[in-house]
């Protein structure tokens, strides 16, 4: 859906879509810290940023649909060369449960995991707040650096809005007979 | 005892860094409530001296700070507090605080109104500070992101005016990208060897003997202490034991399971070669046995763990030893049997150590990603190139800033990463700093031949200098880390002294707000301000090395240093170069003192304090020739504590 939309605001809210699910998967795989990593930069930035863009750049949406059944074709044709080799490798790598043959499988549930254990979000945290709280508050500081920062960078004070104001008369007046003169405002 | 209850963070260790983030964020709420008024009050010199109180202050706690042990590690030691940090950061806050008094009349000048700007040079000192006290990659990372981002902010400060902002958007591109080279190269190195610590990185690689490939045995030797003779010699990694030294080894080493036989520290040295030999020949032979089969497995790690840690007296010692060496015949037995037929060649190419596994190449290539990182917030030759321009269009306050104070900081970090931690492959890494030192030195001496501009100028005098600095850091002995320092430190504080007549003197013409200065600007100084032009004139020799100034000592050490350690052809090219990097310093001495024009330019009278402060440093700076022992008698204590091994 990404590429086939016409409207380019509405692909790239089906690329945050993407970037969503795919983040989803990672949950399923109990990875959380890099689902949510995931969802903060690219959904969160690279996402938004695009969307600046897409807004900014004002695109005609030109009506491109006629030419989609001319690549038909040949795009189902490198489709079904990738499902052939997808098939293939699953065919070859998934014969058997892998898990069975490892050293630490083991047939009983480990209690352990159930009462004590932490999502990787809590341990990264306990880490976080403990060992490296040092490195936490020059974080912090950056931040604040950061702020500080872009708001010297664009702020504008009264000064120089009053010297920005446009005295339309003063141009309009302005001659190529009068243009050595003026000196004075 | 009440001293104690008082500053109960002095046990934190960064207590001069703590301030100086609390007292940050105190400034920030003070200023932005005071100009949140309407009438937009300018108290951008109130805080200038704010934030000299505050360095001040800074100080004040750092010398407070009694350094009683050699090295202290806190936070997990990711933060380390010892001699080098400690001077270091000395000289980093007056040097700070001396170029905030110098630039306040500048800053009014050119209407750089914000509060912010010393709010950002106070970050920026901070950022030095963790840098300086980093012990790992992370710290460092972190606070060479919150000092080079200040700068940018620094450089492109001046927003009306393009050059400005042209340079901070050139300053923040090519910083952000040396920076994920730092990022990139401190993967590498977690990768290789999984922590990011220097000191761990040290009792890593300390002992490491880089070798490609494994010589073959030739010299077969049976007896056993011909044996643990080859097995202490230095260059044990690269040649191994061959399997009928290893068979003597072990009927030698199994007298040690009689009670009577008599300890010996050889004996317990190839005890432990075979020890960790089997060990890993038990974890990397593949074969899939359970550990149960093994009898009194979890007694012998017991033994093990026993023996390295073992009381001093040999008694006790002997006992865990044989305890130990018992399991260790079973275990071997057991493999001996028929389970393990593949033993004998596995187990002889496990014993050619697994020192050599370290992949050397990975390593270097970690290394030398962090090294252009460090060397372009360097400016270091060939990644030089944005110097000049940034340098010629931040406002002259920022490049000021920024060729004076931060190169000692990250001077230290390189300290720490190559003499500290990487000391072992110092083979591996110096010819690449060769290399770069040539380049360097050449891109120094004849880039500021053509500059007609001040700040370019003196950017390509601070390349030079950082080549010349780079020299006594690659010669790896004792006097270059010295030289190291007091180069450091004499550069600063000529650069200091430099730059602040340069930007304390104020042209009296019609554009008062002309940032960047001409060399013509400065045409028959000596006719407006004699003892001006004087000082300035002697510094710039001093900078060039000279006889009769400070510079020519020290540069002359450097090169000293530099043909002691055999590094002839980088000294010869050094020396040719610091000859023809004299022209442009005598280049602008002429414009000063001998340009045949018939009216010279008009200055403002300087502000007493100012003038003040640049008479002592100048009259340091002659001190120091007086008396250089002072210099050298510091910078040797800091070479000496650097590797405190």
């Amino acid at each position: 859906m990404v590429i086939t939309v016409q409207n380019s605001i509405y692909s790239v809210l089906f690329l945050v879509l993407s970037f969503v699910s795919a983040s989803s998967l990672l949950f399923l795989l109990e990875c959380e810290f890099i689902a949510l990593m995931f969802i903060v930069i690219y959904v969160g930035a690279i996402a938004v940023l695009f969307l600046f863009v897409v807004m900014m750049l004002d695109l005609k949406t030109a009506n491109m649909g006629k030419d989609t059944l001319k690549y038909f074709p040949f795009g189902s044709f490198i489709g079904l060369v990738f499902l052939v080799e997808l098939m293939l490798i699953i065919s070859e790598n998934f014969k058997s449960n892998p898990y069975n043959k490892d050293f630490l499988f083991n047939f009983y549930t480990n209690w352990y995991d159930k009462i004590d254990s932490l999502t990787e979000i809590e341990a990264i945290g306990q880490i976080l707040y403990t060992q490296y709280v040092v490195q936490f508050l020059i974080a912090g500081n950056i931040l604040l650096l950061a702020a500080i920062g872009a708001v010297v960078l664009t702020i504008n004070t009264d000064n120089s809005k009053l010297n920005k104001n446009q005295i339309i008369f003063k141009q309009l007046s302005r001659n190529y007979k009068n243009v050595l003169i003026t000196s004075k405002n | 005892m009440m001293t104690l209850n008082t500053l109960l963070f002095k046990e934190v260790n960064i207590l001069p860094e703590l301030f100086l983030g609390i007292s940050i964020v105190y400034l920030v709420l003070h200023c932005t409530f005071l100009s949140m008024q309407k009438s937009f009050p300018l108290i951008q010199n109130s805080v200038l001296n704010l934030g000299i109180l505050v360095l001040f202050f800074v100080w004040f706690l750092l010398i407070n700070d009694r350094l009683d042990v050699l090295s202290f590690g806190s936070f997990n030691n990711t933060i380390v507090f010892d001699y080098i940090s400690f001077s270091s950061k000395t000289i980093i806050t007056i040097l700070s605080a001396l170029c905030l008094l110098m630039m306040s009349q500048y800053l009014s000048d050119q209407k750089l109104n914000h509060f912010e700007y010393i709010l950002l040079i106070l970050l920026a000192v901070l950022g030095l500070f963790l840098l300086c006290s980093s012990n790992d990659l992370i710290t460092a990372y972190l606070a060479i992101e919150l000092q080079s981002l200040s700068f940018y902010v620094l450089a492109a400060f001046k927003k009306n005016s393009t050059f400005s902002v042209e340079s901070g958007v050139k300053y923040f591109i090519l910083g952000a990208f040396s920076s994920s080279l730092f990022l990139f190269g401190s993967s590498i190195l977690y990768g290789i060897s999984g922590t990011v610590n220097f000191e761990e990185f040290r009792d890593l690689f300390f002992y490491l003997v880089p070798g490609e490939t494994v010589n073959p045995v030739t010299e077969v030797s049976t007896t056993f202490s011909e044996i643990t003779k080859k097995i202490m010699a230095p260059n044990f990694a690269n040649t191994g034991l061959n399997s009928s030294e290893i068979n003597a080894l072990i009927t030698e080493c199994k007298e040690f399971a009689d009670p009577n036989s008599i300890f010996t520290y050889e004996k317990f040295f190839a005890y432990h070669y075979l020890y960790s030999a089997i060990m890993d020949n038990l974890m990397s032979s593949g074969k899939a046995f359970e550990v149960t089969d093994l009898p009194y497995n979890a007694s012998m790690n017991e033994a093990h763990l026993e023996l390295q840690s073992c009381k001093p007296d040999p008694e006790t010692k002997s006992n865990a030893f044989r305890l130990a060496w018992i399991y260790l015949d079973t275990i071997m037995e057991y493999l001996k049997s028929s389970k393990c037929t593949d033993f004998d060649e596995s187990y002889q190419k496990n014993f050619i150590l697994s020192k050599t596994s370290v992949d050397i190449g990975l390593l270097q290539v970690g290394l030398m990603f962090i090294l252009i990182s460090l060397f372009f917030k360097l400016a270091i030759a060939p990644f030089h190139v944005w110097a000049p321009d940034v340098y010629e269009g931040s406002p002259s306050s920022s490049s000021f800033f920024f060729s004076v104070v931060p190169k000692l900081g990250i001077f230290v970090l390189l300290l720490k990463i190559f003499h500290y931690s990487f000391f072992g492959i110092i083979d591996y890494w110096r010819h690449f700093i060769s290399i770069v030192i040539i380049l360097t030195i050449l891109a120094g001496s004849f880039g500021g031949l053509e500059q007609r501009k001040v700040k370019s100028l003196l950017a390509y005098s601070s390349i030079s200098h950082m080549g010349y600095s780079l020299i006594a850091f690659s010669t790896g002995t004792l006097e270059g880390i010295q030289m190291l320092f007091c180069y450091l430190i004499i550069y600063s504080f000529s650069g200091l002294c430099i730059w602040s007549i340069f930007i304390i003197l104020r042209l009296k013409n019609n554009y008062e707000s002309k940032g960047n200065k001409d060399l013509t600007d400065l045409v028959l100084l000596s006719k407006s301000n004699r003892m001006i032009a004087i000082f300035f004139a002697t510094v710039l020799l001093s900078v060039a090395g000279f006889p009769p100034m400070i510079g020519f000592l020290v540069k002359i050490n450097i090169f000293l240093s530099s043909m002691e350690s055999a590094m002839y052809f980088v000294a010869l090219i050094s020396i040719l170069c610091s000859v023809v990097a004299t022209f442009y310093y005598i280049r602008i001495i002429k414009v000063l003192f001998f340009e045949k024009v018939l009216v010279g330019q008009l200055y403002y009278p300087l502000n007493t304090q100012k003038s003040l402060l640049i008479v002592g440093l100048f009259f340091s700076l002659l001190f120091l020739f007086v008396n250089p022992s002072l210099l050298f008698l510091f910078s040797y204590k800091l070479s000496l504590l650097v590797n405190p091994i």
